[in-house]
């Protein structure tokens, strides 16, 4: 050992501990602004490829523009989906699926008895794939044996209940558990046909603003009171791949679609979100690249300061990379040093984040995507440093 | 690892000297060093003795002409090559002797020795004493008079196993008696190890007997 710290003793000669400590701080800040922006985008991201979760996949309704006085009058303004429209909004590089509305083609009337209060109203049903929802009731089907319809109401309905028309009229205003329990009796006609049959509010969507009930029901009603056969969509519910790219709004405007959406809002949200996290990586990557060049720099002038001392050691008979490894033994203890400082300081303040993530329902994710990201920066950086310090040897060894 | 026999030198001139002709036994000249003979080299300052050396040593190579070790061309040595032949079969005191002042005289010695434990810490402190610098064993080297440098360098070299031992200017700041001293230890060395001695002078000569002298 003591053998070993004579050459030390002679390399060491000349190392500056401000220049590596101000690689080493530099670095740390760079490479812990990588850890957290990675470790904060995959516990986001986590929402994001939930499918309850509030920053859940978007989705959005679109629907023909309802344009001027065509439509008041009844005629000529057909709002429905052409296939081939469907099948180019299906085309565009921003639609991960897409799924029609399927409306009633026959009637519907709802009675519903309070108190021996008997109140009835003219109603309409939609109809979306199951896998549309944004909520998923234990009791959502139907079996023509033993009929009974769930529906789901858009959750913007009961509000205009309770506090629109109920608080107005004085009538009592119901909770979400309370309408579940009402009994509807609901009439199907049409076709010459008529039937009633028993349903109930299972759910409240936030994402359609409709009164939707299961496909079976819709399949099995239209066939059996529809007037008109496979009627066309006028609304579609699109599944998006990117919520807030512009490029959507664009379409839109080109077509003359409208958008209603039950998080239009926190689509952007997302999408900028996203693009925060990868300004914020860049930064850290800057940084942690330009500390790199202060380091190379230190080095370089530290072999430079030292090169008739290694030549010597060289002309004794020591080779390159023997003589190479103090200082790579060096580098790499650094570097291994900044990297656990990152390391921690990214679970650390990852600890600050997880609370309060926990606290609106977001589970955190494993950092091991940010420990792999840091790891490999580190050593791309170290390899990078050693090569060039072992080929600056050999170059002093020809001199 | 094979003895090295024989260094020859075929038409070598520096790069410095190109389209001059000098009156040299050496320069543009074929000549081969063989191993177990004693050379002494005279010249006068600037006709290139220090070069021969680093050119023989491979820490140069701005020269013409070829230089070969038992028959192979020295240009073709990798890195490593010239690493096992600078611990193993060639010793070179450097005129400028390298010596790191920072370091003391045993630890400027030893940073050489433990390459190949070629000598023990015994031995090289009888040869301290020979040398009469056994009392600086310890000193810093940077506090030693220039020919108590000389000393020690020559005892670094000598702590080595090698078949030629490369002396630029060896005593040029040791007096006679030292000079007989130094000289002696060299040739005791040099026998021990059946290797040859190439010394180069301006014109204190290393008091040894050489089978040849040859001017540069």
């Amino acid at each position: 050992m003591k053998r070993n710290n004579t050459i030390w003793r002679l390399l060491r000669h000349n190392i500056s501990p401000a220049q590596l400590t101000g690689y080493a701080v530099a670095n740390l800040v760079g490479l812990t602004i990588v850890a957290c922006a990675i470790q904060f985008y995959s516990d986001i991201s986590s929402v994001w490829n939930d499918d309850d979760s509030f920053l859940s996949r978007d989705y959005t309704v679109i629907s023909h523009k309802v344009s001027g006085l065509g439509s008041l009058v009844g005629s000529g303004g057909d709002s429905s989906f052409t296939p081939e429209e469907i099948a180019d909004l299906s085309s565009q590089p921003w639609v991960r699926r897409t799924a029609p509305f399927t409306p009633a083609t026959f009637s519907v009337g709802a009675t519903l008895d309070m108190n021996g209060a008997n109140m009835s109203t003219a109603l309409f049903f939609e109809s979306i794939p199951d896998e549309m929802f944004d909520i998923r009731p234990d009791d959502w089907g139907f079996d023509p044996e033993h009929p009974i319809i769930p529906i789901i109401i858009g959750k913007d309905y009961l509000s205009l209940y309770n506090f629109g028309f109920a608080s107005s009229r004085g009538l009592p205003q119901l909770s979400e558990a309370m309408i579940g329990m009402v009994p509807l009796k609901i009439s199907v006609s049409g076709n010459g046909k008529q039937q009633w049959i028993p349903a109930r509010i299972v759910g409240f969507s936030s994402r359609l603003n409709t009164v939707a009930v299961p496909e079976e029901f819709m399949e099995w009603a239209n066939s059996t009171f529809g007037e008109t056969t496979s009627p066309a969509p006028s609304r579609l519910i699109v599944e998006l791949k990117q919520p807030g790219d512009p490029a959507i709004k664009e379409y839109l405007a080109a077509n003359d679609y409208e958008a209603s959406g039950d998080n239009a809002d926190t689509g952007k949200a997302s999408y900028f979100l996203s693009i925060v996290t990868g300004v914020v990586i860049s930064i850290g990557v800057i940084i942690s690249l330009l500390s790199f060049f202060i380091l190379m720099l230190s080095i370089y002038l530290l072999l430079q300061k030292n090169r008739s001392k290694l030549s010597d050691l060289m002309l004794l008979g020591y080779p390159p990379n023997a003589v190479a490894r103090y200082y790579c033994i060096l580098i790499a203890g650094i570097n291994a040093a900044v990297l656990i400082a990152a390391i921690g300081i990214m679970l650390a303040s990852g600890c600050m984040w997880h609370t309060q993530l926990v606290a609106i329902g977001v589970q955190p994710v494993a950092p091991w995507t940010a420990i792999a990201v840091t790891t490999a920066i580190i050593a791309v950086i170290t390899a990078v440093n050693i090569l060039s310090i072992r080929r600056t040897m050999v170059r002093y060894f020809k001199s | 690892m094979t003895r090295l026999n024989a260094i020859t030198l075929e038409g070598v001139l520096p790069e410095v000297f190109r389209g001059t002709n000098p009156d040299s036994e050496i320069w543009l000249s074929q000549i081969t060093f063989t191993r177990g003979e004693h050379y002494l080299i005279h010249a006068e300052s600037g006709t290139g003795k220090s070069s021969l050396c680093s050119y023989i040593y491979g820490n140069r190579n701005d020269y013409s002409g070829k230089i070969t070790f038992d028959n192979t061309d020295i240009r073709s040595f990798s890195i490593d090559r010239w690493c096992e032949l600078r611990q193993r079969s060639i010793a070179l005191l450097p005129q400028e002797m390298r010596l790191f002042p920072e370091l003391s005289v045993m630890e400027n010695i030893d940073i050489k020795n433990r390459l190949t434990r070629h000598k023990s810490e015994a031995e090289i402190m009888e040869m301290l004493t020979r040398l009469e610098i056994d009392g600086k064993a310890d000193e810093r080297v940077a506090r030693l008079s220039i020919g108590q440098q000389q000393r020690v360098a020559i005892i670094r070299t000598l702590c080595q196993p090698f078949d030629f031992l490369l002396l630029d200017e060896p005593v040029s700041h040791l007096d006679q008696r030292n000079n007989t001293i130094a000289a002696s230890l060299i040739m005791e060395e040099t026998a021990k190890q059946g290797a040859a001695i190439i010394a180069t002078s301006v014109g204190n000569d290393l008091k040894i007997d050489s089978t040849r002298r040859i001017r540069l």
